[in-house]
C-alpha cells in the first residue's frame, strides 16, 4: 500500500490505522517492523500505539529509525558476524560506539598514509569522516566511488580510499563499529540471514536513503505487505543528505493512493516549490519581508513583533525561528533580552560541543590536574571556576587560595594537591580523599566518582552532557582497552570534532518557541502558526555539503552525469531550497523573512534565499534630499554604459555622486534589465564600503540585496565562498583568513628556521606580499633571489597546514578560479553588469585584472578617482599607472570642482602641483582644483606657513592657535596631521597635557570605549589584586558616564582588593565583585557579560559580538585565559582583528572640540575645519631625489620582482608619492591650513638640526611669482 | 513534572522504596550512567545464552572468555543443551496496557524484556539469568510480579512459572503465578503512590 500526502499527520494517522488493524487481526507486533525517519518521530508513533492500543497486550513493537534497527539487528545477530570474521580472536559484544572513537582511529590511519601537499590535518579529518559517511549513506560500490573520483578530478582518490579502507579494517580489528559503520554490518545480516518481519511501515519514505532502500529491495519476497507513506512532491534531504527519488508505484507495482487535497496550501506549496525552480519570485499574502541593516536590528525588530503575537494571545509554541545560525549572538541576544523575559526558546539542533559545557569544561580541567604527571602550571581563572563551580567556595576564598597557591608555586614549585593538603578546607579533604582513591583509577571511574561527589546540584541537563562524556570514555576503554592513556584520552576529548551525535534527539519543550535549523523542524514535521526565517540573505541558507575530499552531490548514489559543473551546483541547490521552503510552507500558516545587510561580525551577507521572494521596495519612503549636481557632476550622471573614468578632485563630491549613480541604476534610468545583484561597487577601505552600504539602505530601507559594495578583498571572499568554489581551489569550507597575531608568528618561525634575525619579519611580510602581486601579473617567473623563495615556500606551507590563506591569497586565488574555471568567469560575467570602482588610483594590478576579467561580458566600468591622491603604493601593490591608462582609452569626466577648502587651501594645493612641475616631478594630473561659486569660504589667507626655531616654538603656536580657537569656536573640528605613527603619541601626550581633548587614530581597536572597559576588567579578572588597575577602571568608567565621581574617589582610597572589603552601599563595588565571581567557561560569554552590562543600550551594542568573536578567536589560539587577555591588549592598536572590524559610531569619530591626531595617509576621505601639518622636515617629507636616500628595506623587495626598478626610479616614485601626501593633508582643510617646521627637534633624546622641507619655501616662491603676476 | 505512564519492574522497585530516588532518576533523569565490570560480564553470558539458544555458532565468540568464564559457559551449556529446542524465545520485549484501578481514564503501561521463554507441556518458564545474587524473596519480588502478570496476558495462560538462574551456580529458584488479581493489585498500589505524589504537587 502506498499512501502519498503532504501532511505528516495525515500519514501518520493511516499508517497507524493500518497498524492497527494488523494487530487485531491477531498479527503479533514482532513481526511487523516500522522504519521512522528519526528517533523522535519513533517515540511519536510509539506513544500513538500505546494510545490506541486496547487494554491488554500489545507485544513487543519494533519501531525503530534507519540508524536503530541497524544496532538491534546486529545485537540480535551479531554471532553471525563475528564467524564472519577471519581472525583467531572473538568477541561477544561488539562495541557499537560513538564517531568519536572513529575520529581517534581515522587520526591513526592518516598517520600511516601519505598525504603529501594535504596539508591541513583538522579539515583532513574532518573530510574523511564526511566522505565514508556519503560513501556509506549511499550505499557506493568501489566501482562506483571510484567513477566520481574521475568526475571530481580527485587529486588524493588514493591516499582516501587507502585510509578509508586502512580505518575499516581497524575497526574489524577492534570491533568497533560507529553508527556510519553498523550500516555495513547491517548489510551483511540482511544479505546472510531472513528476516523475521512479515509487515513493512515506512514514514516519509521520500527521504530514505540508497542504503535503507537496498535493505527494502533483499527483504522484499519475504514481506506480505508494505506500507508506505510518503509526500511524491519534495524530499528535503534529497541527495544532499543522502537520501534517494524512489519511485515507490513502481517497487510495489500499485497506484499511491493520494490523500492530498487540492486545497489553497497545498496549492501556494507547489507554487513556491515551481516558482523558486523557475526562476520566478515568490508573491504570497501570507508571505512577508523585512529587512535591517545590522544583525542585532534585526533581532531586536523580531523580538518586537514576538512581543506583540504574545500579547494578542499567541502561544509561544505556536511560533518557530528558523535560521541556519543559530550561533552566540542570536542566543544571547533572545535569552537577554528584556522584551523576552517572559519567553521560553528552546534551541534545536544544538551543535554546542561537550567540551563547550561549563561543568563538562571544569570537570575536564580537574580531570586534567588528576592525571597531570608533570605538575603544569595551571591557570588562575580554571582554578577559580574550579574552586567556585565544582568545589562550591565563594569567590573571595577561591582568589586568596589561588594567590597563596601561585606563591607556593613560584616559591617551591608545589603541586596543587600538596598545597592544599596542607589547608584546613572541609572541601579540600574531600576533594583530597577522592584524589588519594581514583588517581590511577580509569578515567570513566574518575569522571563517575568525580561527579558523584562534587555536583550534588546539577541539572538534567548536565547529566544528560555527563552521560554522554561518561559514554565516550566508557567506548574508548572498551576499544582500546588501557592502551589510550588518561592524559591522551582527555586530550582527544577536548580537541573533538564530533558536535553531534546523529542517534540523539532533542526534546521539544512544551510551550517553548523553537529556534532550529530548517532541516530539523522539517525533520520533526513541527506545525506552527507563525514561522520566521531568519537571516534569509546569509549565504549558509545555501551551503552545499561540498570540500576537497567529497562531493555531497555526485556522490549520490543516482548521480548520472559525467561531470560536477557550477550549474550543476546552482541548479541542485535551487532544487533543494525549492523542496526546503516548500516543506517549511506546509509547516506554517505565516511566514515572515527577516534579513539584515550584515551579519553578526559586520561581514556581509551575499546572497540566500530571499531571491526567491518578491520584496515590494517603496522608493517612497527615501527620506534623503535631493541633490542638484553642479554643470562638472552632471556629466557622470549621463552615463549611459560603457568605460568612463572620472578623475575627481579632492572635496568634490565624488561619493555622492556615486551614490547618485547607484541610485539611477537601481531605478532602471541607466542600463535596462538591472538589478540590485548586477551593480558591483569597489571601494578601496572597508569603511568605505560600509558607509556607502548604509546610505544606500538609508534611501532604500526595503532592499533585501544591496548592490555587490565592497573592498577587492571582500569580492575575492564571495568569489571563492560563493557556490561552494573554494574547492575547486583546494579549501576546505572552513578556511580562514590568517589574522595579524598569527601571520607573523608563522612568519617569525619560519625565520627562525633560515637563521634569519626576527626584525626582518616587516621586509620579508612586504616581500612575499609584493611577491605573489608579481606571480598575479606575471605568472610563475624565476626569481633570483633563493633564500626568499625557501621562505616563501616554507611560510606557504605552513599556511595551508593550518586551513589559512593571506589577504594576497585571496586575491591570487579568486583570480586563478575565474581564469581557471569557464562557468565560474560567466557566472560572475552574467551578473556584473555594471562594476564601478572607486579610489581607482590605489587600484593594484591584480584589482584591476579582475575587474578586467569581471566586466568582460558587459563592459560597462566606471572608475573613480584621483591621480594627484595616489598614496599607496610605497607599502601596497598599487599601480596609479593603471589608472593613468584607463583614462587614456576611456571617456574621461573631470570633476574639477571642490567645494570643501577655503579658496586660500585650494591655492596653497593648486600650487603644490605646480611647484613639483617646477621640479619635473610627474606626480600629479593636469587636473586644477577650481572652488564652487558661493560655496567655498573665500579667504585667500586661509593657509599659514612658518619654520620655528625650535620645537618648543612649534609646539606653542599649535596650542594657542587650538586653545584661540576653541574660545570663540567650541564647534570646530581639528586634526594634527603627522608623517609617522610615532609622532601621534607625542602631540596626543602634548594636546592632552594641555587640557586639550584628542582622539588618536580613530579606527584602531582602543578607541572604541567598549573595547577599553572590556579589556581593563579582563585584566582585573586576571588581577584583582591590582589597586591601580581598580581605579583605572572607575575612572575609564567614570568618563563615560556609567558611575559618578564617587566612584573613583571610592576606588582611590581602597586600601586593599576590592574584593577583600564589605562595601555594600558601593554600586561600584557589586559590579567589580560581580565579574569576578564570574566563572564562565568560554571566553566568549565572559565577555558578552561584561560588555553587554555597560554598552548594551549604547551605539556600541552593535560591536559587542564582534568583541566575543575576536576574544573567542584569540582563545582559540591560546592556552589559557590570561594569554588571552594578554594578547587582547597586544592587538589594541589594531583596526580590525582577522577581518573583525568594529562599526564606527559618530560619537567616536566626530567630536566637535576635539583634536584628531592621524597621519597623513590616514586622513585621506576626511575633512576638519582647522588642519595642522607640523614636523614638515626634509627628513619627514622629501621632495628632492637628489637628497634622499633609498632605505635597505625598498631595494631587497626589488629583488623579488620580475622586473625589479632602478634606484632612480625607486626614489622617483617615494618623491612622487610624498608630493602627493601632502596635497591630500592639504586638501583637508576647511577653514585653515598650517603647515610648519622647526629646525631642531629633540627625537630620542638627542637634538638635532633639521632642514625644513622644500616645499614651504617652494610655495613662498610660486606665491611670490603670482602676486608679482597680478600686479 | 514530567508525566510518566510506563514503567518497569525496575522503576517499580524504586517507586515502591524511595520516592526521590524515582523522580531522580526516571522524572529528572538525573542518574549517572554506570558500567560495572560486574554487571559486564552478565552482558557477556546473556548474549551468549541468547546466540546459544537461536542455535548461532558461539565457538568464536568465546574465544573472548577467560579460562574461569569458560568453564563457568561450558556446564552452562551442558545444562541447557537438552531443553534447547524447548525455549521458543529470547530477549523477549513485551509491552502491557493496564488500567488503574480499572479506570479506563488511568492508563499506564508495564514494559520489560524476558530473557528466554520455555514451554512444554507444562507450560511456560519466564528464564531469568542471574550473574548477582538470586532474589532473596523472590515472590514479593516486583520483577517476578510485572513479569508472570505480563506473561499471563501475553500468553493468555497461567500456567506460568518465573526461574531466577544462577550462571555461575547452575543454581535455580521458581516462583509459580498466584493470580493476575493479586499481581495487579500490587503494581497499582505502587502506581497509585505516584498518582497521589502527583497530585499532592
Amino acid at each position: 500500500m502506498i499512501i502519498n500526502s503532504n501532511s505528516h499527520k495525515k500519514r501518520e494517522n493511516f499508517l497507524l490505522n493500518e497498524y492497527l488493524k494488523l494487530l487485531n487481526k491477531g498479527i503479533k507486533a514482532q513481526d511487523i517492523l516500522v522504519l521512522c525517519q528519526n528517533s523522535k518521530k519513533k517515540k511519536d508513533f510509539i506513544e500513538l500505539i500505546k494510545k490506541n492500543m486496547d487494554f491488554g497486550n500489545i507485544g513487543s513493537i519494533k519501531v525503530y529509525s534507519f540508524f536503530g534497527l541497524c544496532y538491534n539487528t546486529i545485537i540480535e545477530n551479531w554471532a553471525a558476524i563475528e564467524n564472519s570474521i577471519k581472525d583467531d580472536k572473538g568477541k561477544i559484544i561488539p562495541n557499537l560506539c560513538g564517531l568519536e572513537v572513529s575520529q581517534y582511529i581515522f587520526k591513526q590511519c592518516i598517520k600511516e598514509v601519505d598525504f603529501s601537499g594535504y596539508n591541513s590535518k583538522t579539515s583532513l579529518l574532518h573530510q574523511l569522516l564526511r566522505r565514508y559517511s556519503l560513501i556509506n549513506l549511499n550505499n557506493l560500490s568501489k566501482d562506483e566511488i571510484e567513477k566520481r573520483a574521475k568526475i571530481l578530478s580527485e587529486s588524493y582518490s588514493r591516499e582516501v580510499n587507502l585510509a578509508i579502507n586502512k580505518y575499516k579494517s581497524k575497526s574489524i580489528n577492534l570491533r568497533a563499529f560507529d553508527y556510519i559503520r553498523q550500516i555495513n554490518l547491517f548489510e551483511y545480516i540482511y544479505k546472510n540471514i531472513k528476516t523475521k518481519f512479515k509487515y513493512v511501515f515506512i514514514d516519509d519514505a521520500d527521504e530514505i536513503t540508497p542504503a535503507i532502500l537496498a535493505y527494502l529491495k533483499a527483504i522484499k519476497p519475504d514481506i506480505k505487505e508494505f506500507y508506505i507513506a510518503y509526500d511524491n512532491m519534495g524530499s528535503s534531504r534529497l541527495g544532499y543528505l543522502g537520501a534517494i527519488s524512489v519511485d515507490f508505484e513502481e517497487f510495489l507495482n500499485e497506484k499511491a493512493i493520494n490523500l492530498n487535497k487540492d486545497d489553497e496550501k497545498t496549492k501556494n506549496a507547489l507554487l513556491i516549490q515551481k516558482s523558486v525552480k523557475n526562476n520566478e519570485q515568490i508573491d504570497l499574502d501570507n508571505i512577508k519581508t523585512k529587512s535591517y541593516l545590522k544583525r542585532h536590528e534585526m533581532i531586536g525588530a523580531l523580538s518586537d513583533e514576538i512581543k506583540l503575537l504574545i500579547d494578542k494571545g499567541i502561544r509561544q509554541d505556536e511560533i518557530a525561528l528558523i535560521t541556519p545560525i543559530s550561533d552566540e549572538f542570536l542566543k544571547s541576544m533572545l535569552l537577554n533580552s528584556p522584551k523576552n523575559s517572559a519567553l521560553h526558546f528552546n534551541f534545536l539542533a544544538k551543535n554546542e560541543k561537550l567540551n563547550q559545557n561549563k561543568l563538562i569544561g571544569y570537570i575536564l580541567e580537574l580531570l586534567k590536574i588528576i592525571n597531570d604527571k608533570n605538575n603544569q602550571d595551571v591557570s588562575n581563572y580554571v582554578l577559580k571556576g574550579i574552586f567556585i563551580e565544582l568545589l562550591n567556595f565563594n569567590h573571595k576564598d577561591a582568589i586568596q587560595i589561588i594567590q597563596e597557591y601561585k606563591l607556593a608555586r613560584d616559591f617551591k614549585g608545589a603541586n596543587i594537591f600538596d598545597f592544599i593538603k596542607e589547608k584546613n578546607e572541609d572541601n579540600f579533604k574531600k576533594l583530597i580523599e577522592l584524589y588519594e582513591k581514583i588517581r590511577f583509577e580509569k578515567l570513566s571511574s574518575q569522571l563517575y566518582e568525580l561527579v558523584s561527589s562534587f555536583t550534588k546540584n546539577k541539572s538534567e541537563n548536565d547529566t544528560i552532557k555527563i552521560n554522554q562524556l561518561l559514554k565516550q570514555i566508557y567506548d574508548f576503554e572498551e576499544v582500546f582497552l588501557n592502551q589510550v592513556s588518561n592524559e591522551e584520552l582527555i586530550i582527544q576529548l577536548e580537541n573533538t570534532i564530533i558536535s553531534e551525535n546523529p542517534l540523539s534527539d532533542d526534546e521539544i519543550e512544551q510551550n517553548s518557541i523553537v529556534v532550529s535549523s530548517a532541516q530539523k523542524i522539517i525533520d520533526y514535521s513541527y506545525s506552527v502558526k507563525y514561522m520566521f526565517l531568519l537571516d534569509v540573505t546569509n549565504e549558509n541558507w545555501l551551503r552545499q555539503d561540498i570540500g576537497p575530499l567529497y562531493n555531497a552531490w555526485v556522490m549520490q548514489k543516482s548521480w548520472q552525469k559525467e561531470s560536477f559543473e557550477l550549474s550543476d551546483n546552482i541548479e541542485l541547490t535551487k532544487d533543494r531550497n525549492a523542496r526546503t521552503l516548500y516543506k517549511l510552507y506546509l509547516l506554517a500558516d505565516n511566514i515572515t523573512l527577516y534579513s539584515s545587510v550584515y551579519d553578526s561580525l559586520g561581514l556581509e551577507n551575499i546572497s540566500g534565499i530571499d531571491k526567491y521572494f518578491k520584496h515590494k521596495i517603496d522608493a517612497k519612503k527615501n527620506t534623503t534630499k535631493a541633490i542638484t549636481p553642479r554643470p562638472d557632476q552632471k556629466e557622470v550622471l549621463n552615463y549611459k554604459g560603457g568605460l568612463m573614468s572620472v578623475s575627481a578632485t579632492a572635496g568634490s563630491g565624488k561619493t555622492t555622486i556615486m551614490l547618485l549613480v547607484v541610485d539611477k541604476l537601481l531605478s532602471g534610468e541607466i542600463l535596462d534589465n538591472i538589478e540590485s545583484k548586477n551593480i558591483f561597487v569597489l571601494t578601496f577601505m572597508e569603511s568605505a564600503a560600509r558607509n556607502f552600504r548604509e546610505r544606500i539602505k538609508a534611501k532604500y530601507p526595503d532592499l533585501e540585496v544591496l548592490p555587490n559594495i565592497s573592498t577587492i578583498h571582500g569580492l575575492a571572499l564571495r568569489i571563492i565562498k560563493e557556490n561552494n568554489n573554494h574547492s575547486k581551489v583546494g579549501l576546505d569550507y572552513d578556511f580562514d583568513i590568517v589574522d595579524d597575531i598569527k601571520k607573523p608568528l608563522i612568519l617569525n618561525e619560519v625565520l627562525t628556521s633560515f637563521s634569519i634575525p626576527g626584525d626582518k619579519s616587516d621586509l620579508y611580510e612586504s616581500a612575499i606580499s609584493a611577491y605573489k602581486n608579481e606571480l598575479s601579473n606575471f605568472g610563475d617567473f624565476d626569481c633570483s633571489n633563493k633564500l626568499f623563495l625557501k621562505v616563501y615556500e616554507s611560510y606557504q606551507n605552513k599556511l595551508k597546514e593550518q586551513n589559512l590563506i593571506d589577504y594576497d591569497d585571496l586575491l591570487l586565488l579568486a583570480l586563478k578560479l575565474l581564469k581557471e574555471n569557464k562557468d565560474v568567469l560567466e557566472y560572475y560575467q552574467n551578473l556584473a553588469k555594471i562594476i564601478i570602482e572607486d579610489e581607482a588610483q590605489d587600484s593594484s594590478f591584480t584589482q584591476q585584472n579582475l575587474i578586467k576579467l569581471l566586466g568582460g561580458k558587459y563592459k560597462n566600468i566606471i572608475r573613480c578617482g584621483d591621480i594627484n591622491q595616489a598614496i599607496t603604493s610605497t607599502f601596497t601593490n598599487s599601480d596609479v599607472r593603471g589608472f593613468r591608462e584607463f583614462i587614456k582609452n576611456s571617456k574621461n569626466v573631470e570633476m574639477d570642482r571642490c567645494q570643501r577648502c577655503a579658496t586660500g587651501v585650494l591655492d596653497c594645493a593648486n600650487n603644490t602641483v605646480k611647484f613639483a612641475k617646477s621640479k619635473n616631478i610627474n606626480a600629479f594630473s593636469s587636473l586644477v582644483m577650481k572652488p564652487v561659486d558661493g560655496v567655498n569660504i573665500v579667504d585667500k589667507k586661509a593657509v599659514y606657513k612658518e619654520i620655528f626655531e625650535d620645537e618648543e616654538e612649534e609646539k606653542r603656536f599649535i596650542l594657542s592657535k587650538i586653545q584661540e580657537i576653541l574660545k570663540h569656536d567650541n564647534s570646530a573640528t581639528f586634526a594634527i596631521l603627522t608623517r609617522s605613527n610615532f609622532a601621534i603619541n607625542k602631540w596626543d601626550e602634548i594636546l592632552k597635557n594641555n587640557s586639550i581633548k584628542t582622539f588618536k587614530n580613530s579606527e584602531s581597536l582602543i578607541n572604541n570605549p567598549m573595547y577599553r572597559v572590556t579589556l581593563l576588567i579582563l585584566e582585573f579578572i586576571v588581577n584583582p589584586y591590582d589597586l591601580k588597575l581598580t581605579n583605572k577602571i572607575a575612572l575609564e568608567l567614570f568618563e563615560l558616564g556609567k558611575y559618578d565621581y564617587n566612584a573613583v574617589k571610592y576606588a582611590q582610597n581602597l586600601d586593599r582588593a576590592i574584593f577583600l572589603k564589605d562595601d555594600y552601599e558601593e554600586q561600584f563595588f557589586w559590579d567589580m565583585n560581580y565579574f569576578l565571581l564570574k566563572t564562565n567557561f568560554s571566553i566568549y560569554d565572559l565577555v558578552w557579560d561584561i560588555s553587554s552590562y555597560y554598552f548594551s543600550k549604547s551605539a556600541d551594542s552593535v560591536n559587542i559580538p564582534l568583541i566575543c568573536a575576536i576574544a573567542q578567536k584569540i582563545s582559540n589560539t591560546q592556552k589559557t585565559f590570561e594569554n588571552t587577555v594578554k594578547k587582547l591588549r597586544e592587538i589594541q592598536y589594531k583596526n580590525n582583528f582577522s577581518n573583525i572590524k568594529f562599526f564606527q559610531n559618530d560619537d567616536n569619530t566626530k567630536k566637535a572640540s576635539t583634536v584628531q591626531i592621524m597621519t597623513l595617509h590616514k586622513s585621506k576621505g576626511d575633512e576638519f575645519d582647522y588642519v595642522f601639518i607640523p614636523e614638515m622636515t626634509q627628513e619627514n617629507l622629501c621632495f628632492n631625489i637628489n637628497e634622499y636616500k633609498l632605505k635597505e628595506n625598498s631595494k631587497f623587495i626589488q629583488k623579488v620582482k620580475k622586473e625589479p626598478k632602478s634606484e632612480f626610479e625607486l626614489k622617483e616614485e617615494i618623491i612622487e608619492e610624498n608630493f602627493r601626501l601632502i596635497y591630500v593633508g592639504i586638501t583637508r582643510a576647511k577653514k585653515k591650513l598650517y603647515l610648519t617646521s622647526a629646525n631642531r627637534y629633540k627625537y630620542f633624546s638627542k637634538v638635532k638640526d633639521y632642514k625644513p622641507c622644500g616645499l614651504l619655501e617652494g610655495l613662498d616662491e610660486i606665491e611670490a611669482k603670482e602676486v608679482y603676476c597680478e600686479v | 513534572m514530567r508525566s510518566l505512564d510506563t514503567f518497569s519492574a525496575n522503576s517499580l522497585k524504586v517507586l515502591e522504596r524511595d520516592f526521590e530516588e524515582f523522580k531522580n532518576k526516571y522524572i529528572y533523569n538525573l542518574t549517572l550512567f554506570k558500567r560495572d565490570e560486574r554487571a559486564l560480564l552478565g552482558q557477556k553470558f546473556h548474549s551468549l545464552i541468547c546466540a546459544y539458544l537461536k542455535n548461532f555458532d558461539t565457538q568464536k565468540m568465546i574465544l573472548e572468555l577467560n579460562e574461569k568464564e569458560n568453564n563457568i559457559w561450558l556446564k552452562l551449556k551442558e545444562k541447557l543443551e537438552d531443553k534447547k529446542n524447548n525455549f521458543i524465545e529470547t530477549e523477549y520485549s513485551f509491552l502491557v496496557k493496564c488500567a488503574l484501578n480499572n479506570r479506563a481514564d488511568k492508563p499506564y503501561y508495564l514494559t520489560g524484556r524476558f530473557d528466554a521463554i520455555y514451554k512444554d507441556i507444562e507450560g511456560y518458564v519466564i528464564y531469568d539469568w542471574k550473574t548477582l545474587n538470586l532474589p532473596s524473596n523472590p515472590y514479593e519480588d516486583l520483577q517476578s510480579v510485572v513479569y508472570l502478570y505480563c506473561a499471563s496476558i501475553i500468553f493468555n495462560d497461567t500456567n506460568i512459572k518465573m526461574r531466577y538462574f544462577s550462571i555461575e551456580k547452575l543454581d535455580f529458584i521458581d516462583v509459580e503465578f498466584k493470580s493476575q488479581t493479586f499481581y495487579k493489585q500490587r503494581t497499582d498500589k505502587v502506581i497509585e503512590k505516584l498518582h497521589l505524589l502527583n497530585n499532592l504537587n
